[in-house]
């Protein structure tokens, strides 16, 4: 196995260099699929805005709004989680993680937020506040996204866990059953 | 007190899953092009750490073609922590 750097097996610092060598060479050499921070924080702003809209509005329309902004947050992110599989041959539940929960504490605050804002606009009717905060809040939630990342390049194996597709798949078929339970209860 | 594993004791073993440690799961290519090793010299390793229980393969489909998956268990996971603890007192006794 060659490095760029020559290491001396029987030395323990250079045999830990090798192996920290290797796995930050994978991480750097990792790319995130184009346009993803833009449609990440576009499917977001899609998702609190109709969330806020059925939850108002309290109707069969606005649940199918609410269900629909559901469904379309929950497809970019599969997308982008396919296309990064596919472009650089691994899978990182961390990411899946940042980009379908919002795991982070900037994307996660950012999200909250938003959703408050946007419901209490909502329930108001002034739904220009609406689409700021849901802006807003789609965003903070790219831009919480991205400071991972960057933390993830720098010390991969830190932030390389995260919950697995399974576990990904279940919470959004109970964050669909939520929204309606909340809707139909309303 | 954690004590050098044998296993991944060989730097080769110890860069396969040191670099692991960096995803959930890697494609057979996608680690083989981060090591910088031939096919053969990968598929001994991984075969190996399989056998030891340190990591997990597994067949599947990527753009049409069949690939194998390969991810660290958390018994390899362990067993890396330990060792690179290992490592580290080591050195600080050289120092």
């Amino acid at each position: 196995m060659e490095d760029r750097v020559q290491h001396n097996p029987d030395d323990p610092r250079s045999v830990l260099a090798g192996a920290d060598q290797a796995r930050q060479r994978l991480a750097a050499g990792l790319r995130l699929p184009t346009g993803l921070h833009p449609a990440l924080a576009a499917a977001v702003a899609v998702q609190v805005g109709t969330a806020a809209y059925g939850i108002a509005t309290q109707t069969a329309a606005g649940l199918a709004v609410a269900l629909a902004g559901v469904a379309v947050s929950l497809g970019v992110a599969a997308l982008t989680l396919y296309q990064f599989r596919r472009i650089n041959g691994v899978r990182v539940y961390g990411l899946a993680s940042q980009i379908v929960l919002g795991a982070g504490a900037t994307s996660s605050l950012a999200y909250l937020g938003a959703f408050g804002a946007a419901t209490w606009a909502a329930f108001e009717s002034r739904w220009w506040l609406v689409a700021a905060a849901a802006v807003a809040g789609g965003v903070g939630y790219a831009f919480g996204a991205l400071r991972w990342w960057h933390a993830y390049q720098h010390d991969p194996a830190a932030h390389a866990g995260g919950a697995s597709p399974r576990v990904l798949a279940a919470l959004a078929v109970l964050a669909c059953l939520g929204l309606v339970a909340l809707l139909v209860a309303s | 007190m954690a004590e050098l594993d044998p296993l991944i004791h060989a730097p080769a073993r110890l860069q396969v899953v040191t670099t692991l440690s960096a995803v959930s799961e890697a494609e057979f290519a996608a680690l083989r092009a981060a090591l910088e090793v031939s096919d053969s010299v990968l598929s001994k390793h991984v075969s190996a750490l399989a056998d030891a229980g340190y990591v997990r393969s597994r067949k599947g489909v990527r753009a049409g073609r069949r690939t194998t998956w390969i991810s660290l268990t958390s018994a390899g996971r362990e067993a890396l922590r330990e060792h690179v603890a290992a490592l580290r007192r080591l050195i600080d006794v050289v120092d």
